[in-house]
């Protein structure tokens, strides 16, 4: 099992900059060490020593991050997708009425810009002409994923796959792009910590840069690092780490294996680095 | 004077029934036209630890079920369905720390009178049981309001939606309510139904 | 001994007038505003608001109603004031014109068993009282129709029939006549200054009831003696009271109803000019004492009756050889006295 140390804090109150008033909801870091936090109406973005270097505004409060290989960001909010240049400057509003309800997660690759509406429960393809390719998640059930804590999270792999969180069903899916199941992991269990406990768990979920599946549990908050194939590698934080309030933590990871945690009671961004071996390399085997 | 007269003792009794009832009358009438209803006692779930928001990591208060004056306490534990998760396990049905069994459900359920009854609704999935919502009926004959399920359904766990309500048919709406009197979070409070 | 047969009132008509007052007084509580809607409970704001659509559930599924709180009940109310007003009427019937005391054991056990346990001694017109008191104080304050019929009709049926309530119907006097096994007579003095206490404890009753909500306190209900054996729980110090309480009237005759009750209070000056009341005719009476002897309460002074004690027992006919002797129960043993 390997093991995962806290390194530290961002957006938190002190003299590194303003702390979110009312709310901290999702998170974003690029390869060269910027972190972005969403909160209340804003997004503030934070260097790699976790000082404040940006905060701007957005029209609606966002729920998703994702920034892509120009270094745009993209806010996912309800209704709309904003876009903005690495300096905050807003360089696009994306609207659609059917299709964008609630959306919580959302990921810009070469070709595709996926986006995860929890209204509908499922996850929407997109080219990069704004043009809807495909549905993932509309043959699951009718109704889509289980989502009851109203947050459907997902990441794409580097080779196109979508891991997605499906917590009412306790699982962590696998999807190609064009919405074909690829198998899951995972199962109900409260005492086992590979297993996911109470209601609906895991609520979010993000990738390592080796594949790993980095999930976030709620009501006994839990971060929690599993290979590619289900096997638990790591329980990051538990216990007190996090009030017991916390639901819906959004991470991050970025290319070295930091781990960012959004802890929505306090409101900032909490950092855990591994402390063994670094990460594992692509394709590990259990 | 022949026994068909009246005496005065006569008259005097008819003058002071008379005037009773009419003194009787009269603070009816001004009770009854002040009175446009009733107060009843009602359970306030900003303060009942059971169900307010924060209130995390503490037992069960058990007290609505334990201190009513009734055999059966006029305390029921009632589901908002449009708030429900209907989720596949649910936190205030199951005891999710119980052993789990051959089904990957957990083996024990949490209402201790088996009040809770669980069924699959809408569009069933034939092949896999966790792909279904589930709806989840309370037996108002069964409950007795002692707020486990209430507990367990809270944020973050659950999502909220059980709740105790009094049932005003059977309560009977003591002076001193025994409920109110054991509450510690002065959550059980008379108020006017109108 | 022939019978002298005086006019009277028709016994009948009192009772039909009675029961047809009753009958106003529920009618009364219906024509009111009536049924009560339902209400809901305080809002519960829930910060996510993402419970599965019908649609998401699909088949047509419904969200069924959720039950709401019902108003309480009518129709039981208008029952229980229904069954008092009958047990007061029958209480009237079994003393003044029965004249007997099987009966009017029958009836008390009865309404012990409804009254108390059934209905846990809740509500009951000596806790009336306060409501009355704080609603004529409180402007926001409401009390419940019913509550002002469970005040009044004893009242009511004190100022034609005497204390019948007492004797019939009240749970509280009912578990005490139980265990009345050995009466002994209390001394003339010591009777009335005990008596006294209950004027006081009416007075701090209504002074604990018009108290602002805040420090408002139901002192009859809470130092009820007898209610912690109806409901088979309450506070020790309160079940230990009962109990002294219980013990003391194996001797003394319901010393709660003689000495502290406040609504027996109110009940002795209702009942002070009633129409019909338990009364011994001076011209019939054989001066033998024997209702006196038999009388625990003290209700019988000089040979005479005295229509604020009289509990309404019917234990003096049940001793007296001029009521044993007559043919007809309709003997004119009670009539307006001198």
């Amino acid at each position: 099992m390997m093991k995962y140390r806290r390194i530290g804090e961002m957006g938190a109150p002190g003299a590194k900059g303003a702390r979110f008033e009312e709310s901290a909801r999702a998170v974003a870091c690029t390869s060269d060490g910027f972190w972005y936090l969403a909160g209340d109406q804003e997004i503030h973005a934070f260097d790699s020593e976790g000082k404040q270097v940006g905060a701007w505004p957005t029209s609606l409060p966002a729920w998703s991050l994702a920034v892509d290989r120009g270094g745009r960001i993209w806010a996912g909010e309800q209704g709309q997708v904003e876009v903005f240049s690495p300096e905050g400057h807003l360089q696009d509003t994306w609207q659609n009425e059917k299709l964008f309800g609630f959306l919580t997660a959302i990921a810009v690759g070469e070709r595709d810009i996926f986006v995860a509406d929890a209204r509908s429960r499922w996850i929407h393809r997109f080219d990069h002409n704004r043009g809807f390719v495909n549905h993932i998640g509309d043959h699951h059930r009718k109704g889509g994923f289980h989502i009851p804590n109203g947050v459907l999270d997902f990441a794409v792999d580097l080779d196109g796959t979508v891991v997605v969180a499906n917590p009412g069903m306790h699982r962590v899916e696998r999807y190609t792009p064009d919405g074909e199941s690829l198998g899951y992991f995972g199962r109900f269990g409260q005492h086992d910590p590979e297993s996911f406990p109470g209601c609906c768990n895991p609520t979010n979920l993000a990738l390592g840069p080796g594949g790993q599946v980095v999930v976030s549990e709620k009501a006994g908050p839990r971060v929690k690092v599993y290979d590619p194939h289900g096997k638990l590698m790591a329980v990051v934080a538990a216990g007190d780490d996090f009030d017991l309030g916390c639901k819906n933590m959004d991470l991050a990871v970025d290319t070295e294996g930091v781990i960012g945690v959004v802890d929505p009671i306090e409101r900032i961004l909490v950092l855990y680095e591994p402390v063994d071996a670094p990460v594992a390399t692509a394709g590990v085997t259990s | 004077m022949s026994k068909d007269d009246l005496s005065r003792r006569d008259v005097m009794g008819m003058a002071a029934r008379g005037a009773a009832l009419a003194g009787l009358g009269g603070v009816s009438t001004l009770l009854a036209v002040k009175a446009h209803g009733s107060d009843a006692w009602y359970i306030d779930t900003s303060k009942c630890v059971n169900s307010r928001l924060g209130a995390l990591g503490v037992d069960t208060c058990l007290r609505c079920a334990t201190e009513c004056v009734l055999p059966l306490s006029a305390v029921r534990a009632v589901n908002e369905f449009a708030d429900c998760g209907r989720c596949y396990i649910c936190p205030a049905y199951f005891d999710i720390h119980s052993a789990i069994d051959a089904d990957g459900l957990p083996s024990k359920k949490l209402c201790p009178r088996d009040a809770i009854e669980r069924r699959p609704i809408g569009w069933i999935d034939p092949d896999d049981p966790a792909n279904n919502f589930y709806e989840y009926l309370i037996d108002e004959s069964l409950c007795d309001g002692c707020g486990l399920c209430v507990m367990d359904c809270k944020e973050p766990a659950g999502l909220g939606s059980i709740k105790l309500e009094v049932r005003h048919d059977t309560c009977l709406a003591c002076n001193r309510c025994s409920i109110s009197i054991a509450c510690p979070d002065e959550a059980y409070e008379l108020r006017p139904t109108v | 001994m022939k019978a002298i047969r005086e006019p009277t009132r028709s016994r009948s008509g009192s009772i039909r007038w009675l029961l047809s007052h009753a009958l106003a007084i529920a009618l009364a509580v219906i024509v009111l505003p009536g049924l009560n809607p339902a209400w809901s409970q305080t809002d519960y704001s829930r910060p996510v608001d993402v419970a599965p659509s019908e649609e998401s559930i699909g088949e047509g599924y419904v969200t069924p109603d959720v039950q709401r709180p019902l108003a309480t009940s009518i129709g039981r109310q208008l029952f229980d004031l229904g069954l008092l007003a009958v047990a007061l009427g029958l209480a009237a019937w079994i003393v003044l014109r029965r004249r007997s005391r099987w009966a009017a054991l029958v009836l008390t056990v009865s309404c012990l068993a409804y009254f108390g346990f059934y209905r846990e001694g809740c509500i009951c017109p000596i806790g009336s009282i306060q409501n009355v008191t704080t609603a004529l104080v409180d402007p926001s304050y409401a009390i419940p129709y019913f509550v002002i019929g469970i005040f009044m009709l004893p009242l009511v049926a004190a100022l034609f029939f005497g204390r019948v309530f007492c004797g019939g119907v009240c749970a509280l006097g009912a578990i005490q006549e139980l265990v009345l096994l050995k009466p002994i007579e209390v001394p003339p003095k010591v009777d009335r200054v005990l008596g006294s206490l209950k004027w006081i404890y009416l007075a701090a009753a209504i002074v604990f009831a018009v108290l602002p909500a805040v420090s408002r306190d139901f002192i009859i209900c809470r130092f009820d003696p007898f209610v912690g054996f109806f409901r088979f729980t309450g506070p020790f110090h309160m079940l230990l009271l009962g109990g002294a309480f219980l013990v003391l009237g194996i001797f003394v005759g319901r010393p709660y109803c003689r000495y502290l009750c406040p609504y027996g209070a109110l009940l002795s000056v209702f009942s002070r000019y009633a129409w019909k009341s338990v009364s011994i005719t001076p011209d019939r009476e054989l001066d033998c004492g024997l209702c006196d002897q038999a009388c625990p309460y003290g209700a019988i002074e000089e040979m005479r009756a005295v229509r604020t004690s009289c509990l309404a027992c019917a234990r003096c006919f049940r001793s007296c050889p001029v009521h044993r002797s007559c043919e007809t129960p309709a003997a004119d043993v009670t009539q307006e006295a001198a």
